[in-house]
């Protein structure tokens, strides 16, 4: 299967999981945004 | 080069202007050796965040793995995947909120204090300073060079002169501003670097015909891999190598494996972790992070790859050809050919803002461990801002020396072997140290030393692509290595990690079975 001209899975799923940290570091930035604060008990 | 000389000289003093300007804030903020050493753990999200990035990528990175990519091709990605992965979100969240509790605890001020401080003892705050202060000229010296050799064609100096330029320029504020200058200037730096990274990318595409054509492009050039190449195990730029073939063992040991688990337990680093105020800047910091290093190393190894497209279209070669077979070259000379003037110049201020903000980062460091962790250690003056400033001034000199005398296509190699060696030195005694509630010291000392000279070991007698070079074991053998394939080809970091770890794992238990009398939990 071609993902975007690349034929080998082993490449294309490394660009998969290189967005989906990228995603993850966003998410957990913005669930965690206001937590850890100093008067937070941290 | 055809850019017009005055554009390019305005464009980079107002750049090297602003840099001096944002390190004269920071020189100006920097009131006591807190404020120099750990920016007075007071540092804002964004910064911490932008700091951590453009530190962690440099020329290396860019110039560097980016020829890499255009050697090996795309596999090179799963760098990026441990880049985010590991570097950021592993880093950050299990190590790096950790890191600024204890650190702000026992007041530590560099990374071998931290661990002196973990563990009560000198003799670990030693040992880490002597390896930091050995192995990071190297990679200094890595990152010099791939500024260097941009410079040097796009502003038509002579390689010396760009060299000694770089270096000093970037000394200037480190020196006189510290860390709060280093990370100010970082922040700055690392915005330019997204600008240009973003824009390098686009136009790459743009310029091999689109996305889906341009990949495609590369996979149709497949039967170009050279013969070299085919017989070690290379299938194609969009595939990785045969598995267990010594390129393969190259892509995944040296260069995903080494540099990716490598930045856990990198000094210049963690010292970013300590110049938080609190968890939640390092929560917010995640966010900003996480893009910054996918735009900066999926781009680069993204780009380097799909220079062979280009230069096939163009010259009928492949890339490595086309730059006279020196992998440091193919990124620059790329940027000469395939951009637009103007963008030329960009990217040459993103180059200068990769090399500068780690190389401030690691003069800092470098400097700081020699003055606070090694010559000054349980002294008064370890503390003083003068004693502080000669130390980065002379670990600048040693590093400058050293980039004269490395060989070329060395920049990915030194960035993957200084980077191997801090996780298999540091890496164990770093995660035990801050999670175990009383962590052995003898486990931390016999791990570091263990897995240092394990790595110095390995990479002096069994890997090729230093052993070799190095000639000591033909010296002492009568044979370039030790051990045949697939030995001779695997990363010391795959070695001597495991080795570190073991034995940190085994004496830490063995301590807390028999704990010794007085011990109590920190």
């Amino acid at each position: 299967m071609l993902v975007f001209g690349i034929p080998d899975p082993q490449i294309w799923i490394g660009y998969v999981l290189a967005l989906g940290f990228t995603l993850a570091c966003i998410v957990y930035g913005f669930m965690n945004w206001n937590r850890g604060g100093a008067n937070d008990g941290s | 080069m055809a850019v017009d000389t005055l554009l390019m000289t305005v464009l980079v003093l107002i750049y090297l202007g602003a840099t001096l300007v944002i390190g004269y804030i920071g020189y100006k903020q920097t009131k006591n050796t807190e404020d120099y050493l750990v920016a007075g753990r007071n540092s804002h999200p964004f910064v911490i965040a932008l700091s951590y990035g453009a530190t962690f990528i440099s020329t290396s990175a860019i110039i560097g793995f980016g020829g890499a990519a255009a050697n090996l091709g795309m596999g090179v990605i799963w760098l990026t995947v441990l880049n985010i992965g590991v570097g950021i979100l592993l880093a950050f969240v299990l190590f790096g909120k950790k890191t600024r509790e204890i650190g702000q605890r026992v007041k530590a001020v560099t990374f071998p204090d931290l661990m002196c401080k973990i563990y009560k003892s000198p003799l670990l705050q030693y040992i880490s300073g002597f390896i930091i202060v050995i192995s990071m000229p190297l990679y200094t010296a890595a990152i010099l060079i791939g500024g260097a050799r941009f410079i040097e064609p796009t502003l038509n100096l002579p390689y010396t002169s760009a060299l000694l330029i770089f270096a000093v320029i970037t000394a200037l504020y480190v020196v006189f501003g510290g860390i709060i200058a280093v990370m100010y200037t970082d922040a700055f730096q690392g915005t330019i670097m997204l600008i240009g990274m973003t824009l390098l990318l686009v136009l790459t595409y743009l310029a091999i015909g689109g996305v889906t054509a341009g990949n495609t492009a590369l996979t149709n050039m497949a039967d170009l891999v050279p013969k070299a190449l085919a017989s070690q195990g290379m299938t194609g730029w969009t595939s990785v190598p045969e598995l267990g073939s010594p390129i393969w063992f190259t892509l995944v040991t040296t260069i995903v494996l080494g540099v990716g688990i490598g930045v856990l337990a990198q000094p210049q680093l963690v010292v970013r972790f300590m110049t938080a105020k609190d968890n939640r800047s390092l929560n917010r910091a995640v966010l900003v992070g996480g893009p910054f290093i996918l735009m900066m190393t999926g781009v680069a190894f993204t780009v380097g790859a799909l220079t062979n497209v280009y230069f096939y279209q163009h010259s009928g070669q492949i890339a490595i050809d086309a730059a006279g077979g020196n992998v440091d070259a193919v990124m620059p000379l790329f940027i000469n050919l395939a951009m637009p003037d103007i963008f030329v110049v960009i990217f040459m201020l993103t180059l200068l803002s990769a090399a500068m903000s780690t190389l401030s980062a690691l003069y800092h460091a470098m400097g700081t461990a020699l003055t606070v962790d090694l010559w000054g250690r349980g002294r008064e003056c370890a503390l003083s801002l003068r004693s502080n400033q000669y130390g980065i001034i002379l670990m600048m000199i040693v590093s400058t020396l050293l980039a004269f005398v490395l060989p070329i296509s060395i920049i990915a190699r030194a960035t993957a072997m200084f980077m191997g060696l801090c996780a298999a030195a540091f890496l164990p005694a770093f995660a035990v140290g801050v999670y175990a509630k009383v962590p052995s010291t003898r486990a931390a000392i016999a791990s570091m030393l263990s897995g240092a000279v394990t790595w110095f070991f390995w990479t002096a007698f069994v890997h090729t692509a230093e052993a070799k070079p190095l000639g000591l074991c033909q010296y002492i053998f009568g044979k370039p290595v030790l051990l045949p394939l697939p030995w001779s080809v695997i990363d010391p970091l795959v070695i001597a990690l495991p080795v570190s770890f073991v034995v940190m794992c085994v004496l830490q238990w063995q301590a807390g079975k028999h704990p010794a009398p007085g011990t109590v939990a920190a």
